[in-house]
């Protein structure tokens, strides 16, 4: 798959090497270029969840199915060090999930969703959610051929977070501040959270969200939904037009 | 972020470019690494020496960093601007701008050889 072709250069004195075969995420790039094709092809929204551990993932995701799994066809890929748990909790709500235990890896690969993504009926796909490792870093330099990026904070971390961890806000398309029921305990401040990302990411969507407290959940569906019917009228246009 | 397999990245990605008997000269690897990589120099050079090493090769290489700061560009007034403090906004206008078009590298840039 990631056959490179030998340089027709004279390795002598210095080479100055071609930045498209010299990257060295290049391998997870190519297999992400893969993922997007065949999410194009099965005509599915393809969303990456990233956050830091324990900020709410599984627990949106799991009140995500219970409100979408009767409306769309959706399946979640959770990734995690060890353990089976996040899968267990996502069925328990009845929603079709599939766990990636990285094995010590901090990240989720390209190769890792492709894998995964073999063990899933893609038919009638319109949404696959994965759900990677609880980490603002190593993620988010690797492309799994995802539409959008979302990414939670929860106002138990600190409001200082977008700018401690820029790369992951810069390639965010919504912000999903997370916990806000527990907003008059903590010394968080919302706005202040929302100025240092945008500072970063001047087009990042803002909602706020409490899955235990049900606020914000309907807007966020909302927007889940205008997502895939957007990717699908985009497919429709480009096969008729 | 995983100084240690991106080592093994790099060395992969030579020996797939170059012959054994080219690579026995290679004497310097100068990469390119963007402030947005998430990738740390000091540990890059720590792990590029506990994989030579312990695999015994690359041990005469020398490794070169050049970090790179993140740069944008404004297309309104056609002009880049140094991102500085994280704070994405054309250093002209003042306009809020997250087009980035350097820092995110994370390349082989060159390798030099003996003769």
């Amino acid at each position: 798959m990631n056959q490179v072709e030998k340089s027709t250069k004279t390795a002598r004195g210095t080479v100055t090497c071609d930045n498209s075969t010299m990257h060295l995420l290049k391998a997870n790039d190519f297999v992400a270029a893969a993922i997007r094709k065949k999410a194009a092809a099965e005509n599915f929204l393809l969303l990456n969840i990233t956050s830091s551990a324990g900020s709410g993932k599984t627990t949106l995701l799991q009140e995500t199915a219970r409100r979408l799994g009767d409306k769309i066809n959706m399946k979640i890929l959770v990734g995690d060090l060890e353990t089976e748990r996040d899968a267990d909790r996502l069925r328990s709500v009845g929603a079709d999930a599939l766990q990636i235990v990285t094995g010590g890896i901090c990240h989720l690969e390209a190769q890792m969703v492709w894998q995964a993504m073999e063990g899933l009926n893609l038919e009638g796909l319109d949404l696959l959610i994965v759900e990677n490792v609880g980490n603002l870093v190593c993620p988010a330099s690797f492309d799994l051929g995802e539409d959008y990026r979302v990414t939670l904070i929860a106002t138990t971390e600190g409001d200082d977070k977008p700018k401690k961890y820029p790369r992951m806000f810069l390639t965010s398309e919504l912000l999903l501040v997370s916990k806000v029921d527990l907003i008059d305990y903590l010394p968080f401040s919302i706005d202040a959270v929302v100025a240092d990302a945008r500072d970063i990411n001047p087009n990042i969507g803002v909602i706020e969200i409490s899955s235990i407290k049900d606020i914000g959940i309907d807007e966020w569906c909302n927007w889940l939904l205008d997502r895939v019917a957007e990717k699908k009228a985009a497919k429709k246009e480009a096969a008729t037009g | 972020m995983h100084e240690i397999s991106l080592v093994r990245s790099v060395f992969n990605t030579l020996e797939a470019e170059f012959t054994k008997e080219e690579l026995q000269n290679l004497h310097a690897i100068d990469l390119k690494i963007g402030l947005l990589s998430n990738v740390e120099p000091a540990l890059m050079q720590n792990a590029f020496e506990a994989v030579t090493s312990a695999e015994e090769k690359f041990q005469k290489v020398k490794l070169n960093i050049n970090l790179i700061p993140i740069e944008i560009y404004c297309q309104t007034c056609d002009k880049h601007t140094i991102v500085e403090n994280y704070k994405f906004a054309c250093g002209t206008c003042g306009q809020p701008n997250n087009n980035v078009v350097k820092g995110t590298e994370l390349l082989i840039h060159q390798v030099h050889f003996d003769n």
